[in-house]
C-alpha cells in the first residue's frame, strides 16, 4: 500500500521534483501555500526522512547612513576634488562648504597625494578617475547585495568607514528531497488521511493514583474475608492511647508526635466500667496516677487502631475479621519521606484459631496480591501487641529489604479490661509506602501536591 | 527508636566463637534493626522496652542465647558488703522519696564503654525514667567518694562543681545556666529545697535528677564504680538499677551491695521473678505444637530459665527484664528463642465473608460518575492553614479547630470545607493546559462539643468559558446518576462567589451546599487567570 500524504506534503514533493533545491520562500511561490503550511509540511517530511533541510548563512551588504549620503552626493573626497576642479581654494571656504566631512576628506586626499596644501590654499595634485569604493557604492545603491555579487577588494575600504556599509547575516534553509522520496508514489485519493502522523494529547479524567492503591488494598482485604469499619479521625486520648496500654506519661503521647486539638476535650469517653478497668490496668502495670482528664484530651488519631479497639470493645466478637482504613496523623516535619497526614490500613482477626502463623499466612497472601513475593518477618516492638512482628519486603529497585506492615497479638493488658476474651490478631501499616513503590516515587509529598502534570501522566496499572 | 553504634570485632569478642555473618544475620531476629553498616561498625535500632540492648554487652548476651553459645538466665552475683551505706532523710519524702544503688568493682572501662554507658543512661532516663521524672541514674567513680552517704535535701544556694564544669556554682545557677538544668529543672517545681546526695565529708556526689558532681566523673582510669538511682517509686528505681547492674557484671565488674535505710527505703534485692504460662497458650498463639522441652530450650535461648510442671511452664525472669508483664510476653520469648525465621506462614480458609462499608461503596460510585463527567480526582490534607481555608477565600471563620504546636505552618487547622483546597490546587497548576476540572470527597470537621465529622463533596471547573450553567448541569447529573436525587438552587450571596452567580444547593427543602462562579477577588488571591466555577455539598446526613 502506498504511503498516505497530506495535500501539503504532496505539493511540496511535486515542486521539489521540478526544482530540487528550494528555500521555503521559493516553495511558497511555487506551491501557493502559506508560510505556516510550508513550515509544517517541511517538518512532517523531515520526520518521515523524506526531506533534507540544509541550513546555511550568508552576509548581505547594504548602505548605512553615511553610505547612502555618499551614494547621493558622492564620497566626501570626491566632493572635495570637485570643489578644487576649477583651481585652488581657501581652506576656510572648503570648510564652510563641506561641513563635517571636510576633515575625513582632507585626510584621505592628502594621504593619497591627490592634493597639495600650503598655509592658506589647497589645490589638486592629480585627480584619479575612479576613487576606491566608488564602484561598489554605485553597485549597491539602494539594494542589498550578497558577498558573491560584490568586488570584495573595493568593498573593504568602505567597510572600515563608520556607518557606510551595513552587513546582515542571513540564514537560509534549503530543502531537497531525500533519496527515498525521489521515487515515492503519490496517491491521488483525497479521502485518505495520514494515520501515521502524531496527534494531540488528551487528558484522561481519573481517580487519584493513591486512591487507586487504597481501593486496591480495600478490595484485597474484602477478598480475604475482612469487613470494613469506619471511625472518626478525631479521637479521645482514651481510645488512641489509654485503651491501647500506652501510659499517660509515655514519651509517645507527647506533643512532639501527636496532634492534640486545642481546648478540645471529650465529655464521654467510654462506659464507666471501661474507664475503671483501663485505669486499673495502667495503675497496676505502669505504677503511676492515671488521670481521666488526660484521657479526655482530643487528638487526631495517630493510628487506625483507635477505631479498631473501640469497635472490638463495643461488639466483643467471638469470631471476626474486620479492617479499618483511613487517614492518620503525626506531628512531624514534612519531608520527602514524612507527611503529617497519611493513610493507614489495619485488619484484625478474632477467634480461637487465630495464631501468629495464620496471621503471617494472611499477610503473605496480601503481599502476593499486590505483587510482592519476597517477604520475611522480623520481631519488633509495639506497645499494645505481644508478640510483635514486622514484615520486610525485598525491593528490587533499591536492592534492599524495606519495612512494611506491622503485626501482632493484642496484649491481654489491652483486651482484658475492655471485656474482649478471645485473642485478637492485628496487622497493618501505611499505604503511601506501598503506593510509592507502585508508582516509583521518591517523594511522598507528590501524592498530595495535586500536580496536574503528574496526575495526567501517571500510569494506572503498574 | 533509640540507636546504638557497635563494632563487630568487639561483639565477636564478647559473644564467643561466632562469625561476623552469624552476628549480622542474627541481629534482626533479636528485634534489632540494622540501620547502617560500615566495615566493622554497625548502627542498630533497638526497641525502647529493651534498654539492656543499649550496650554491646547486653546485645552480646542476647546473641549468645540465640546462637546457642550460652543459654539460660544471667544471675546477678552481688557480694554482701557493709562498707557502703546510704541513709535517707525525711526531707526527700515529698520531693523524690527513693534512692537505690550498687557498687561495681575491679573492672575497666575504655572510651567506647564509657560512651555506651552514657548512652544507656540517657535511654533509661528517656524510657522507664520518663525523661528523668520517674527515676534517674548517676554513675560515679567509687574511689572519689567517702561513705557513708546521705540522701537529703538542700536549698538552692548550695554550691558544688557540677559535671563538665571547673568552678563551683549554686544549684540555682545550675538550673538556669546549664543545658540539663534548663531541660529538667521543671521536675523540681517551685520548692525551695532540692534533692542532694552528700558524702561523709559533706561533699556533693549528685544533685538528682539533674547532674552529678565533677569530682566523681568516670574516666578510663576508673576501676570501681558507684551507681545510684533516685526516683518517685522504689520499683521503678530498682528496675533501672537492675539493667545497669547486669550490664556492669557482664562488662567484668564484681557487684557489691549498698545498704540503704530510712523513710521506707531499703537495700535493693534485684531478684528474679517467676511467671507461669500454659504450653497450650504458647502453641495456640503461635500456631505451633511444641513439647515442653522445646519450649524450655526456646526460653533459655531468650536468656530466661524455665521448668515444666504438667502443662505449665514455670519461667524464671531476671530483674532487668521488667518488660515481661505476664504469660503473653513469654509467648513472645518462646517465639524469639524458637526463631521467627522458623515460623512457617500458613493460610487457613476464612470463616467470614468480607464486606466493603456501604459508605465506601457509595463514594466509589460517585468517583466513577465524576470521572464519566470528565473530572479528575484530587486529594488534599484535612489539616490545612488559615491562609488557604479563610484568607484566600474571603470567608470568616466561625469556630476554628486547631492543633497544638504543629511543626508545619501549612498544617495547623482542620478543614471545614474542601473547595479552598481545590482552588489552591488550581493556583499551583496555572502553567498546565486548560480546561482543568477536579473533584474531591473527604472529611470536614465542625465544632460540636467536641467535634463532628462529615463527608463533603466538592468540584471545580476552570477554563475560559466556565459558567454557572455548566457547573449546575454537572452537579445535577452527578447527584442524579450517583444517588438518584434531584437538587434545586436558590440565589444567595457568599464571599467566595460572584454576586448573581451563586446559589445554595437544596435537597428536599434542606440546604446541603453552595454552587457558583468564583469571584474575581478570590481568583486574584489565588493568582488564577481564568474563570472558575465550583460547588461543595455535604453528603453525610442526607445522601450517604
Amino acid at each position: 500500500m502506498s504511503q498516505v500524504f497530506h495535500d501539503i506534503e504532496k505539493k511540496i514533493i511535486i515542486s521539489l521534483r521540478a526544482n530540487p533545491k528550494q528555500t521555503p520562500e521559493m516553495l511558497e511561490k511555487s506551491t501557493q501555500l502559506s508560510p505556516d503550511q510550508i513550515r509544517r509540511g517541511i517538518e512532517w517530511l523531515k520526520l518521515k526522512d523524506l526531506a533534507l533541510v540544509t541550513e546555511s548563512q550568508t552576509s548581505v551588504f547594504s548602505l548605512g547612513k553615511n553610505g547612502t549620503e555618499s551614494f547621493q552626493k558622492g564620497l566626501p573626497e570626491r566632493r572635495l576634488l570637485n570643489l578644487l576642479q576649477n583651481g585652488p581654494r581657501k581652506i576656510s571656504d572648503l570648510q564652510k562648504e563641506l561641513g563635517s566631512v571636510f576633515g575625513p576628506s582632507m585626510g584621505l586626499a592628502r594621504k593619497n597625494n591627490w592634493i597639495e596644501a600650503n598655509s592658506e590654499q589647497i589645490s589638486i595634485n592629480k585627480s584619479p578617475l575612479d576613487l576606491p569604493g566608488e564602484k561598489t557604492l554605485k553597485l549597491i545603491g539602494n539594494k542589498k547585495l550578497s558577498k558573491t555579487e560584490i568586488d570584495f577588494n573595493d568593498l573593504s575600504g568602505l567597510l572600515s568607514r563608520p556607518d557606510f556599509i551595513v552587513e546582515d547575516i542571513i540564514k537560509t534553509k534549503e530543502i531537497t528531497l531525500s533519496d527515498s522520496a525521489k521515487d515515492i508514489e503519490l496517491s491521488d485519493s483525497t479521502g485518505d488521511i495520514d494515520v501515521e502522523a502524531k496527534v494531540p494529547e488528551v487528558f484522561v479524567a481519573r481517580t487519584h493514583p493513591l486512591k487507586d492503591t487504597i481501593d486496591e488494598i480495600r478490595e484485597i482485604f474484602v477478598t480475604l474475608g475482612f469487613s470494613e469499619i469506619l471511625g472518626n479521625m478525631t479521637q479521645s486520648s482514651f481510645w488512641n492511647f489509654d485503651a491501647l496500654f500506652t501510659p499517660q506519661d509515655h514519651p509517645a503521647r507527647e506533643l512532639q508526635d501527636t496532634f492534640y486539638l486545642d481546648k478540645m476535650s471529650a465529655k464521654k469517653i467510654g462506659t464507666s466500667e471501661q474507664i475503671r478497668k483501663v485505669s486499673e490496668s495502667h495503675k497496676k502495670n505502669w505504677r503511676y496516677q492515671w488521670d481521666i482528664n488526660e484521657a479526655r484530651k482530643m487528638v487526631l488519631r495517630t493510628h487506625t487502631t483507635s477505631v479498631t479497639i473501640k469497635h472490638l470493645a463495643e461488639t466483643k466478637p467471638d469470631e471476626a475479621r474486620i479492617f479499618s482504613l483511613g487517614r492518620v496523623f503525626r506531628n512531624e516535619k514534612v519531608s520527602y519521606k514524612h507527611l503529617v497526614e497519611f493513610n493507614q490500613v489495619e485488619g484484625v482477626v478474632v477467634g480461637k484459631d487465630a495464631s501468629l502463623r495464620n496471621l503471617m499466612g494472611i499477610q503473605r497472601e496480601f503481599y502476593k496480591r499486590i505483587g510482592i513475593t519476597k517477604i520475611k518477618f522480623w520481631p519488633t516492638f509495639f506497645p499494645y501487641t505481644e508478640p510483635s512482628l514486622q514484615t520486610m519486603v525485598y525491593n528490587e529497585k533499591l536492592g534492599k529489604w524495606i519495612e512494611l506492615f506491622g503485626m501482632g497479638i493484642f496484649r491481654p493488658e489491652v483486651t482484658r479490661p475492655l471485656g474482649i476474651t478471645k485473642p485478637v490478631l492485628a496487622w497493618g501499616g501505611g499505604i503511601e509506602r506501598i503506593a510509592m513503590l507502585k508508582y516509583d516515587l521518591n517523594d511522598v509529598r507528590e501524592f498530595y501536591n495535586n500536580n496536574l502534570g503528574w496526575l495526567r501522566s501517571a500510569t494506572k496499572c503498574q | 527508636m533509640p540507636v546504638v553504634e557497635l563494632s563487630y570485632t568487639r561483639l565477636q569478642k564478647l559473644v564467643g566463637k561466632v562469625t561476623k555473618k552469624q552476628i549480622s544475620d542474627s541481629l534482626p531476629f533479636l528485634g534489632l534493626d540494622i540501620e547502617s553498616e560500615n566495615k566493622d561498625s554497625v548502627r542498630i535500632e533497638y526497641s525502647p522496652n529493651r534498654p539492656d540492648y543499649s550496650t554491646d554487652f547486653g546485645i552480646a548476651l542476647g546473641l549468645q542465647g540465640l546462637l546457642g553459645v550460652k543459654t539460660g538466665i544471667i544471675k546477678l552475683n552481688i557480694k554482701k558488703s557493709n562498707q557502703y551505706l546510704i541513709s535517707v532523710k525525711p526531707a526527700v519524702t515529698k520531693i523524690r522519696p527513693f534512692v537505690t544503688g550498687i557498687v561495681a568493682k575491679n573492672g575497666t572501662v575504655d572510651d567506647k564503654t564509657i560512651k555506651q554507658l552514657m548512652a544507656m543512661q540517657e535511654d533509661l532516663h528517656f524510657g522507664i525514667g520518663r525523661k528523668r521524672k520517674k527515676s534517674s541514674i548517676g554513675i560515679h567513680d567509687l574511689d572519689k567518694i567517702q561513705f557513708p552517704l546521705v540522701y537529703t535535701t538542700t536549698n538552692r544556694n548550695h554550691k558544688f562543681i557540677p559535671l563538665n564544669s571547673e568552678k563551683e556554682i549554686t544549684v540555682s545557677e545550675i538550673l538556669s545556666t546549664t543545658d540539663v538544668g534548663k531541660d529538667y529543672g521543671s521536675l523540681l517545681g517551685q520548692s525551695s529545697q532540692v534533692p542532694i546526695i552528700l558524702d561523709k565529708n559533706q561533699n556533693t556526689v549528685s544533685f538528682p535528677p539533674i547532674i552529678n558532681a565533677a569530682i566523681t566523673t568516670v574516666t578510663t582510669k576508673t576501676r570501681n564504680l558507684f551507681v545510684e538511682v533516685t526516683g518517685l517509686n522504689k520499683d521503678d528505681a530498682e528496675d533501672m538499677l537492675s539493667v545497669v547492674a547486669t550490664i556492669l557484671q557482664t562488662a567484668g565488674f564484681t557487684l557489691e551491695s549498698v545498704n540503704i535505710s530510712g523513710m521506707k527505703n531499703s537495700s535493693p534485692k534485684l531478684e528474679s521473678k517467676k511467671i507461669s504460662v500454659n504450653s497450650s497458650l504458647i502453641n495456640q498463639s503461635l500456631g505451633l505444637n511444641l513439647n515442653s522441652s522445646k519450649i524450655i530450650s526456646s526460653l533459655k535461648k531468650s536468656r530466661l530459665d524455665a521448668i515444666s510442671k504438667g502443662t505449665n511452664i514455670i519461667c524464671t525472669i531476671p530483674s532487668y527484664r521488667f518488660d515481661i508483664f505476664g504469660p503473653m510476653d513469654l509467648v513472645e520469648e518462646v517465639a524469639l528463642g524458637y526463631g521467627i525465621h522458623n515460623l512457617e506462614p500458613t493460610l487457613s480458609p476464612s470463616q467470614t465473608i468480607g464486606n466493603t462499608n456501604p459508605v465506601s461503596v457509595k463514594l466509589k460510585s460517585l468517583d466513577q460518575t465524576m470521572i464519566g463527567l470528565g473530572y479528575l480526582e484530587a486529594l488534599n490534607s484535612s489539616l490545612t492553614s488559615k491562609r488557604v481555608l479563610y484568607e484566600m477565600t474571603n470567608r470568616i471563620p466561625s469556630t476554628i479547630i486547631s492543633v497544638l504546636d504543629s511543626k508545619s505552618q501549612e498544617h495547623t487547622i482542620l478543614r471545614d470545607s474542601i473547595l479552598p483546597g481545590l482552588l489552591e490546587n488550581l493556583s499551583r497548576n496555572i502553567h498546565e493546559s486548560y480546561p482543568q476540572k477536579m473533584f474531591e470527597t473527604g472529611t470536614v470537621f465542625q465544632y460540636d462539643d467536641p467535634i463532628s465529622e462529615k463527608i463533603n463533596f466538592s468540584g471545580i471547573s476552570a477554563h475560559k468559558d466556565a459558567n454557572f450553567t455548566e457547573i449546575k448541569s454537572m452537579l445535577q447529573s452527578a447527584l442524579k446518576i450517583g444517588f438518584g436525587i434531584k437538587i434545586e438552587t436558590k440565589t444567595v450571596i457568599h464571599p467566595t462567589f460572584e454576586d448573581g452567580h451563586c446559589a445554595t444547593v437544596i435537597l428536599n427543602g434542606k440546604t446541603i451546599g453552595l454552587i457558583g462562579k468564583i469571584n474575581s477577588k478570590t481568583i486574584e488571591n489565588y493568582k488564577i487567570r481564568i474563570p472558575v466555577v465550583g460547588f461543595e455539598v455535604s453528603l453525610s446526613d442526607s445522601i450517604l
